[in-house]
């Protein structure tokens, strides 16, 4: 195996500075930037996050993962972090790749990342890959305020009766929950997004969805594929009959995954957008 | 068939979609160690918060159906019998 030319470091972003993993090949193809998905999910994204990012290194994709702002091994605190400054952290990594690279703009959204989306941040990318995307905001949340219901049963036996968690999460500023101590608005942010972010997206889409062989897929996600399908031409669904590796309470590796994205990164390296252009790092 | 025939049938399907969830959830734990009266909450070490509410979310994707607040018991989620009436009773 060749050495990977891995280069860390801080940069600032709007709020503070911010940590990231800059993977360099030697003659580069096309640029990947990882998205973090939210909370819990990044840590149990990470591992794979890095075997993709070596994965795409070697196919000659510059790859860059880094942590949100409160999050990680970026600076400040969660408290302090909200969806738009999230937002503006991406838009600018994007347009300083942009700035400095005419060479095609991919972005990596595992599960909740996709939920960070916004209209100008897409306009700055060729093509995004969504894996086992979390589109309904409201959902999403709605899981992770669960984590205190469940965690006060862990500890207490029973949930709390005299007031829900949901409504003290919606009365209070600053809320905790699983450990991230965080602004409530931050929470009414992610409720507020959802599929319609990709309708109007028109470049390459790759949604990769964990699905058995002998499994049908579930309604809901059925619906969204379709309600996406309708409105983005370049979708492409890839099944993953893997583990959810994110869920499993020990490391799981989704091999199934890893080669599929393989393929699509070696479509990535020869597509019409920068089949003719290279640059050497 | 009966009635009761078919409602056995449909608890004993739900009980092995049930199972499956849990396998992926808990992938340490295999085939043989889970069953209808396989005790869950309080009795497995990684059945920890994040393991219940990751399963929550698959049951309602998987069911199509919706669980509430109130449903997030410890009675609910004492073993897979228990759960399986959970999801039979919102279905």
């Amino acid at each position: 195996m060749t050495k990977v030319s891995t280069q860390v470091e801080f940069y600032q972003g709007a709020k503070g500075p911010l940590c990231r993993i800059i993977r360099t090949p030697e003659q580069i193809l096309a640029q990947l930037l990882f998205i973090p998905p939210l909370f819990e999910q990044a840590n149990q994204t990470r591992h794979h996050t890095t075997r993709s990012a070596i994965n795409a290194y070697h196919q000659g994709i510059k790859t860059i993962v880094f942590d949100h702002y409160g999050t990680g091994d970026s600076a400040g605190e969660l408290i302090d972090a909200n969806l738009a400054l999230w937002q503006q952290d991406i838009l600018q990594q994007l347009t300083d790749i942009k700035a400095s690279s005419t060479l095609g703009i991919y972005l990596s959204l595992p599960l909740s990342a996709v939920l960070l989306l916004s209209d100008e941040i897409l306009k700055q990318v060729d093509g995004v890959m969504l894996l086992q995307p979390d589109f309904n905001g409201k959902r999403f949340v709605l899981q992770f305020k669960r984590l205190a219901l469940a965690a006060q049963l862990t500890k207490n036996n029973k949930v709390q009766n005299d007031q829900s968690i949901h409504s003290q999460a919606n009365q209070q500023k600053i809320i905790e929950i699983a450990g991230y101590q965080m602004h409530a608005d931050l929470l009414e942010e992610i409720v507020g997004q959802s599929l319609s972010k990709l309708a109007d997206f028109n470049g390459c889409c790759y949604w990769f969805e964990w699905q058995a062989a002998s499994e049908e897929l579930s309604p809901g996600r059925v619906k969204q594929q379709q309600a996406l399908t309708k409105k983005n031409s370049g979708l492409s669904i890839k099944k993953v009959d893997d583990g959810k590796f994110w869920q499993a309470s020990e490391l799981q590796i989704a091999d199934s995954y890893l080669r599929q994205e393989q393929v699509i990164f070696s479509q990535i390296v020869f597509s019409p957008v920068h089949s003719s252009k290279s640059e050497i790092s | 068939m009966t009635s009761a025939h078919t409602t056995e049938q449909i608890s004993e399907t739900t009980t092995e979609q049930l199972i499956k969830l849990l396998v992926a959830i808990m992938p340490n734990y295999d085939d043989t160690f889970w069953n209808a009266d396989t005790e869950l909450f309080g009795a497995i070490a990684e059945f920890d918060s994040m393991a219940l509410v990751t399963l929550i979310g698959e049951i309602e994707e998987h069911f199509d159906i919706a669980l509430d607040d109130d449903d997030i018991s410890a009675e609910n989620f004492a073993s897979v019998s228990s759960l399986t009436e959970l999801v039979l009773e919102r279905s």
